[in-house]
């Protein structure tokens, strides 16, 4: 049976720049929004936009990852013919290899998307929050002939020179890329977001590995490739939420833009739009007399007796009596125990901040650092974690770190 | 659990003590009832089960079950989708003289072949109209050590005033244990007016498979109804019934009071860690956003379940999926459920709202402690 669409997605970046966060998890596993990870928004949005059927390319870490996708029914997605499928790279006859590039790792997997026999791929990042209507997009791709599109964003102009560029005509035809260029010739900035001809791709995908000169990237390598043939190539604009949490303050930032969806734009709120995750199942949380909340968002299991301002938290988190969390993103199962001071900040999970111990600092003039706890870490009492530190490892009571 | 001698069976009764509370069931049963902020009823009695490896499971539907049926869908939030066992759903069978069950004997006589055909051991039944978070593994571990034929399960606690004052015996049976020193139930008393602390039945029982067939079997031809009144209270000096103390959390359900008091009592946490830290209690997956609290809202003494949006003060409440409490509204000793809306300056105290309530704007709704409001389901204010 043949699909018209299947999803490929690019699950298997380390996230570097998320430090401690990443170090035991691949960054799509990266928990967000009090009860998401940053993976539950891509695969949300090919269930609502009708894809049954999603390869995920999974390579650093994929513990986290694998166990959490499971056999994909929070999602929906576990299907007699299709469903959600982890990919990691194997060993062939002719030897195994890691996957080299993003072009790579689908090349990898050509024979799993041959058994859809599909016409459309889109190409999907693991690493984005984004609520999207990939069906839209599909429609678009069709409506102009095209072999290959991409969603693009405007950007401001003075930031454009971060982004792969996409210049394209009045009927949204590419006529060139730039990938981080001095002097921008556009302010489309590729989302990272592909459909591709199935047929077209794979085309691409084999002349490229047959190329032993190419990172086989999809940015440097395919896409240059295809504007060189002169195929057709379109750019879909796309104006909604999109941020790519790929840092520890980008992510910060996303965090608290879902405490403001009506200013933001990221609203999970949406009944038509459901983002889908792995649920606690813990009972309903839980504020004690005493307990201050204001402007935050909390799940299931958490017990507060202190005071949270501007802040997310997780299944799980305990606020002991005298505790203050604010501006902080604190991830399930962490307490933060009496009369310590949580402050602009990302906590990971399972992580014990003892008794009025200080994590992070609100920002200054001189210091906007976002103070970051790895997973299953212990501050002691009284020790002192400043805002621009990222903590591996445990700190001792009256310790500080900076 | 590995293939072992203990392997058991459990049969659900849904519907029963319905009567006791009229205006919840009035949309559902007695398992459907909404409970700690994002249960049902039925969601305590079955994940204990699972928990115990018991995954061979019978509901025994008998009215309005339509609410349960969208609940427990193929059960696959308790780990109940199976090949082998798993949850069966029995309705009543709908031919021209098809009538509702009376009794277990009664209810237990359709399910003749379906036991036969089983290969566990051990059959526990429980009703739905106690949430506890129940280790059926040690209740059937003191099955086997005792060598009775039946262990049936009760709380220490004085009967309720609805079921002393006003019990009749149309709205059906309660039983309370004479038990020996030797832990056999000697006598069973059918709805006692004592007062003071009674041997109260939690109605969970643990038989042998086999003996369970050849009782019902019995009792049916001699068309008795009630497992209780008509088979174990005759028989006691035949059979040995051994009573089980259960003495970890337990809250019962026996009228619209204690429904309002055992949600209030989970905003202790004593109660709510006695209910909720031992194994996990499973619902239906709803996919709700975390709660948002905006600017504005003052809340003390909650618990609330995840999809709701508060902008008002809530204070003493119980708030369940999906609620809306607007800015300048005040929510006082509440137990709001599922997708009720209270509108900004809306004032309600002693309330119990169903499902999908609207309190408008300005309203003003105040019960009292000893007798709190129920607004009934979709209704508007």
């Amino acid at each position: 049976m043949a699909k018209e669409i299947i999803a490929m997605l690019l699950a298997g970046g380390q996230g570097s720049r998320l430090y401690a966060l990443t170090e035991k998890l691949a960054k799509p596993a990266v928990p967000f929004g009090g009860k998401y990870r940053i993976i539950d928004f891509p695969l949300s949005n090919c269930v609502n936009s009708g894809i049954d059927t999603v390869g995920i390319l999974t390579q650093y870490q994929p513990l986290v990852l694998n166990e959490y996708i499971g056999n994909g029914q929070p999602w929906d997605l576990d299907r007699l013919h299709g469903g959600v499928h982890v990919l990691p790279p194997y060993q062939k006859a002719s030897g195994s290899d890691w996957y080299k590039g993003t072009a790579n790792a689908i090349y990898q997997n050509i024979s799993f998307i041959e058994r859809y026999d599909p016409q459309y791929v889109i190409i999907l990042s693991g690493d984005q929050i984004c609520k999207q209507d990939y069906s839209d997009f599909l429609k678009f791709h069709k409506e102009k002939g095209a072999e290959f599109s991409v969603a693009v964003m405007e950007v401001p102009w003075d930031e454009a020179s971060r982004f792969g560029l996409m210049v394209a005509d009045e009927n949204d035809k590419i006529t060139e890329f730039q990938e981080k260029p001095k002097n921008p010739k556009s302010n489309l900035a590729s989302m990272g977001i592909y459909i591709f001809n199935w047929d077209i791709l794979k085309k691409y995908l084999e002349e490229d590995e047959a190329n032993p000169e190419s990172e086989n990237d999809f940015g440097n390598n395919i896409i240059p490739n295809l504007l060189r043939d002169g195929r057709e190539m379109y750019a879909y604009h796309f104006d909604g939420y999109w941020k790519d949490v790929g840092t520890i303050s980008s992510l910060w930032e996303a965090n608290m833009e879902v405490l403001d969806p009506e200013h933001s734009g990221i609203n999970l709120f949406d009944e038509n739009w459901k983002i889908y995750s792995r649920n606690s199942g813990m009972a309903g949380h839980k504020i004690n007399s005493g307990g201050v909340v204001e402007n935050s968002m909390l799940t299931d299991g958490c017990r507060i007796k202190g005071t949270v301002k501007h802040s997310v938290l997780f299944s799980g988190v305990k606020v002991e009596k005298g505790a203050v969390v604010e501006d902080a993103v604190v991830m399930g199962g962490t307490t933060i125990k009496a009369g310590a001071v949580i402050k602009h900040c990302i906590i990971a999970e399972n992580v014990t901040i003892e008794e009025n111990a200080i994590v992070g600092a609100m920002p200054t003039e001189t210091e906007k650092g976002v103070a970051t706890v790895g997973a299953n870490i212990t501050i002691g009492e009284n020790a002192t974690v400043g805002p621009n530190a990222m903590v591996r490892e445990n700190v001792k009571g009256g310790e500080e770190q900076c | 659990m590995l293939n072992s001698n203990m392997s058991t069976l459990g049969i659900i009764f849904p519907n029963t003590y319905d009567a006791l509370v009229p205006e919840l069931v009035n949309v559902r049963l007695m398992a459907s009832i909404p409970f700690a902020s994002r249960y049902r009823l039925i969601d305590f009695v079955l994940s204990s089960m699972a928990n115990c490896d018991i995954d061979n499971i019978c509901v025994m539907v008998n009215n309005n079950y339509h609410s349960l049926m969208d609940h427990l869908g193929s059960g696959r939030e308790w780990d109940l989708t199976r090949k082998n066992g798993g949850l069966h759903i029995y309705p009543p069978f709908a031919e021209k003289s098809a009538k509702p069950y009376t009794g277990r004997v009664d209810a237990l006589a359709r399910l003749l072949n379906f036991l036969r055909s089983q290969k566990e051991n051990y059959v526990l039944m429980s009703d739905a109209n106690i949430a506890a978070n129940f280790d059926f593994n040690a209740m059937i571990q003191a099955h086997i050590e005792s060598g009775a034929d039946v262990t049936a399960a009760y709380n220490e606690q004085e009967l309720p005033e609805s079921l002393i004052n006003s019990h009749s015996h149309d709205k059906g049976y309660y039983y309370t244990f004479g038990i020996n020193e030797e832990g056999q139930i000697t006598k069973i008393f059918v709805n006692s007016k004592e007062t003071g602390v009674q041997n109260f039945s939690m109605n969970v029982y643990i038989i042998e498979r086999e003996l369970l067939i050849n009782l019902i079997d019995d009792a049916f031809i001699h068309g008795q109804e009630y497992f209780e009144r008509d088979v174990l209270l005759p028989q006691l000096n035949k059979l040995h019934v051994h009573a089980y103390k259960y003495e970890d959390y337990v809250a019962r359900i026996t009228d619209m009071k204690s429904y309002f008091d055992e949600n209030m009592k989970l905003l202790d946490d004593y109660n709510l860690d006695g209910l909720f830290s031992g194994s996990p209690i499973y619902t239906k997956i709803r996919d709700d956003t975390p709660t948002r609290y905006k600017e504005g809202a003052v809340v003390q003494n909650v618990m609330v379940a995840d999809g709701c949006v508060i902008e008002g003060e809530v204070e003493n409440s119980v708030l369940f999926r999906g609620v809306t409490v607007a800015k300048g509204a005040k929510v006082k000793n509440c137990i709001l459920m599922q997708g009720t809306t209270v509108e900004s300056g809306a004032d309600i105290q002693y309330l119990i709202t169903d499902k999908n309530v609207k309190v408008s704007a300005g309203k003003e709704v105040k019960g009292t402690d000893s007798f709190p409001i129920y607004i009934g389901k979709s209704q508007k204010i």
